[in-house]
């Protein structure tokens, strides 16, 4: 009969559908291979090909494991990974950014590495980055690399044009807004900045500590600070930017692209430190012209922080049916031989910084490393005051971040925006329950 | 029993009372087996709506009532999430961010797609092929594709902005002013929707007897006269369908804000789904159901704007031309 041929036809496939989703990462062919799915977030180009090339060379080295290598861009992460983990398909390794290690951890979303990988891989990761990735002890992401959020780039031609001195960078935001001022000429623009909420929501992490020694939540996270007078000169700095037409007011990019600054249409770009890596690798001709110094603080004071420290590290999930094979394979990639990390950091144009002792100790020998004038600019001026990433839940960065955009954009005036930003944090801190809760 | 049975059954009575009851028998009869073909009918439907949308949507409202984790053992908070989402400033932001767009583009599109199949109408039998197909051609063009475009044309140095150069006004920031922002999505909007709403209207125009038009006509009607007594009340039942599904599209617009301007500036272009869909991609528990609940949610608000939407237009029968 036609409707029962239909109603089979509608089981058969649920039944295979369900059948399927259960395969999970961690797999094992019958030939006793296991095969671990390794997610890599689509970071510049030539780290695709830095993270292809190792992971065939270990799949080629042994014959026990394979790692399946799967690059997902940026803007796809966050629903492809909840999607997989729902359908019991997260993947076995998986870049994961500082901010997100003790929140994942909360949720029992890694797996310990402690018990993975030999005690040795630790004690070589450097003091400064250890609490980054250690939860109540324990270990639970692999640090790569660590990369200061915002350092001020800017073309010493049109900076001398201008009449300014580029050996005498702008130290406090009123004579950065001065620079960018004289700077903006014509099609071009004095800099670029982040101005979409979801981008200044991280970018500013490190101008908020510069603004008011913290972020808009307090110690224990049991209430938001975010109206205090402190904040309000930084939402008045970004207005500035903004509404006096110093930075792009549509930008084709955002934040973590240095596409505008590479193409000449702007004079000064607040970046993180990997804009180095793309200059270097994409926009070749502009690296003669390029200076970089700390992004200027809201006083002058130099020893203020303006940057936080973030960075990639790779994590075992909690739910892998392969967890050894999968923490072998990172200690292959991050832990292993110095070579493999410093291969890397060279082919970065060493615009990122080491986690590991040893890895320094591979790099000592190499020029390039510590003659770099712009990453010494960065390790002596930078990094020494850099913060850690917030740990806290997305919501409160992204509410701060659109208190920013809203004073930009005329929304709402500099007060109105806090208070909104405020209200929202507290009720983020009242549903999601996090009084009490921050990390110690 | 069939209806053999019955004629069988029933012994023969010449009486005129034999011979109803025999009647009403048989009627009974075909009945329940036009009614049985008719379950059979629908049966495949009903099974694979049961499996694809009844049991998924009884399945979400019982998971509603958790703190679903994925690592961990989902937490019973009850109805705790319906009141957060209720709370939620920024959900009913959305839900007037989408009221806002269906009203700048429904009323629109349908307006210049009466216009266009007026004008359509008249047309010779030649003409009106080539314009039917001019004017549904938006309509197959990519939601992607025309948001790439336009966000181009938007661009301070785009053609839109070039244009209003040439007027000695601008650059506007369309993308990135709250103010302009929506209604810039609009435009796209309603050009990639009014293709079909001219045809179904063109349809509605073509049912209309052209000897109304020629009584009223001579009776002195104008143009407007015909317009408000003639062609809208015809088109009445194609316009409630049009405004129906045009709300109720147009609220769960997703695509256009998405790629144009990612729910900014500050949640200016931030639809109900882009909202929903922007909580999902958040990566705590709590954001797990509070985008399931608020899924749930709109589904209410929007049959509740369906409903209102019906109450004002009271459907009728269609009165026979």
């Amino acid at each position: 009969m036609r409707r029962r041929g239909i109603v089979l036809l509608a089981i058969a496939a649920v039944t295979a559908s369900t059948a399927l989703s259960g395969c999970g990462g961690g797999s094992e062919d019958p030939a006793g291979k296991t095969t671990v799915t390794f997610w890599q977030q689509k970071f510049e180009d030539y780290q695709q090909a830095w993270f292809k090339k190792h992971v065939d060379q270990y799949n080629a080295s042994q014959d026990k494991v394979k790692v399946d290598l799967q690059v997902v861009p940026a803007d796809t992460w966050a629903q492809k990974l909840k999607a997989a983990q729902a359908a019991g398909k997260a993947p076995d390794i998986a870049t994961t950014s500082y901010g997100n290690v003790a929140p994942g951890v909360a949720q029992g979303q890694f797996a310990a590495l402690d018990d993975l990988l030999p005690a040795a891989a630790f004690t070589d990761i450097k003091d400064n980055v250890k609490g980054f990735v250690t939860v109540g002890g324990k270990h639970y992401a692999y640090p790569m690399l660590v990369e200061p959020s915002t350092v001020l780039y800017y073309r010493t031609d049109l900076v001398t044009a201008a009449g300014l001195d580029p050996a005498s960078p702008p130290r406090t935001w009123d004579e950065l807004i001065t620079w960018a001022t004289k700077l903006t000429q014509g099609k071009v623009k004095g800099m670029t900045i982040a101005s979409a909420g979801p981008d200044l929501g991280w970018s500013s992490w490190g101008l908020q500590y510069n603004a008011c020694g913290r972020l808009p939540v307090n110690d224990d996270w049991s209430k938001s600070t975010a109206t205090e007078p402190c904040f309000e000169k930084l939402l008045t700095f970004y207005k500035t930017l903004y509404q006096n037409g110093l930075i792009p007011k549509t930008p084709k990019v955002g934040y973590a692209d240095g596409a505008p600054y590479g193409q000449g249409e702007v004079a000064m770009m607040a970046g993180g430190s990997w804009v180095i890596g793309q200059l270097k690798n994409d926009f070749k001709a502009m690296v003669p012209k390029t200076a970089v110094a700390p992004f200027p603080s809201v006083d002058g004071d130099p020893a203020k922080t303006t940057a936080t420290l973030g960075g990639w590290t790779l994590t075992v999930d909690a739910k892998s049916k392969g967890k050894q094979q999968a923490a072998d394979f990172v200690k292959y990639l991050l832990a292993g031989d110095p070579a493999l990390m410093a291969d890397f950091f060279k082919t970065s144009g060493f615009s990122k910084y080491t986690v590991r002792t040893s890895v320094d100790q591979a790099l000592a020998s190499n020029p390039d490393a510590s003659s770099d004038p712009f990453m010494k600019v960065i390790s002596d001026k930078v990094v020494p005051y850099g913060k850690q990433e917030p740990a806290y839940p997305w919501d409160i960065s992204l509410a701060f971040g659109t208190a920013i955009e809203s004073a930009m954009k005329g929304k709402a005036d500099v007060p109105t925006s806090l208070k909104t930003a405020a209200a929202a944090i507290d009720d983020v801190i009242k549903k999601q329950s996090l009084a009490g809760t921050a990390p110690k | 029993m069939t209806a053999l049975d019955s004629r069988v059954a029933v012994p023969a009575d010449p009486a005129p009372d034999g011979v109803a009851q025999r009647d009403r028998r048989r009627l009974l009869a075909r009945h329940r087996r036009d009614n049985r073909t008719a379950y059979l009918m629908i049966a495949p439907m009903v099974v694979l709506l049961s499996i694809f949308v009844v049991w998924p949507l009884i399945y979400s409202v019982y998971l509603s009532t958790f703190k679903i984790s994925f690592y961990e053992e989902p937490e019973f908070v009850g109805l705790d999430f319906y009141q957060y989402v209720l709370d939620s400033p920024r959900f009913w932001e959305s839900i007037w961010v989408g009221l806002y767009y269906a009203l700048l583009t429904v009323p629109t599109g349908i307006v210049i797609a009466l216009l266009l199949a007026s004008f359509i109408k008249t047309l010779s039998r030649r003409a009106a092929a080539y314009m039917k197909t001019t004017v549904y051609l938006p309509a197959v063009v990519s939601t992607v594709v025309a948001s790439v475009l336009f966000v181009f044309m938007y661009q301070d140095e785009g053609v839109i902005n070039w244009m209003l150069g040439l007027l000695n006004s601008g650059p506007v920031n369309w993308l990135n002013d709250p103010g302009y922002a929506l209604p810039a999505i609009a435009v796209p909007g309603i050009w990639l929707s009014f293709g079909i709403t001219t045809l179904i209207l063109l349809a509605g125009l073509l049912d209309i007897p052209e000897n109304y038009y020629e009584s009223a006509q001579l009776d002195g009607a104008g143009f407007f006269q015909r317009l408000f007594r003639i062609t809208i009340p015809l088109l009445k039942n194609v316009l409630l369908y049009l405004f129906v599904t045009g709300f109720t599209l147009a609220i769960q617009l997703f695509e256009l804000p998405l790629i144009m301007t990612n729910g900014g500036p500050v949640d200016a272009t931030t639809t109900p789904n882009l909202y929903i869909f922007n909580s999902f991609r958040d990566l705590t528990p709590y954001a797990t159901s509070f985008s399931l609940t608020a899924s749930l949610m709109l589904f209410v608000v929007l049959g509740a704007i369906s409903l209102v939407i019906f109450r004002l237009v009271n459907s009728d029968k269609a009165i026979d031309g």
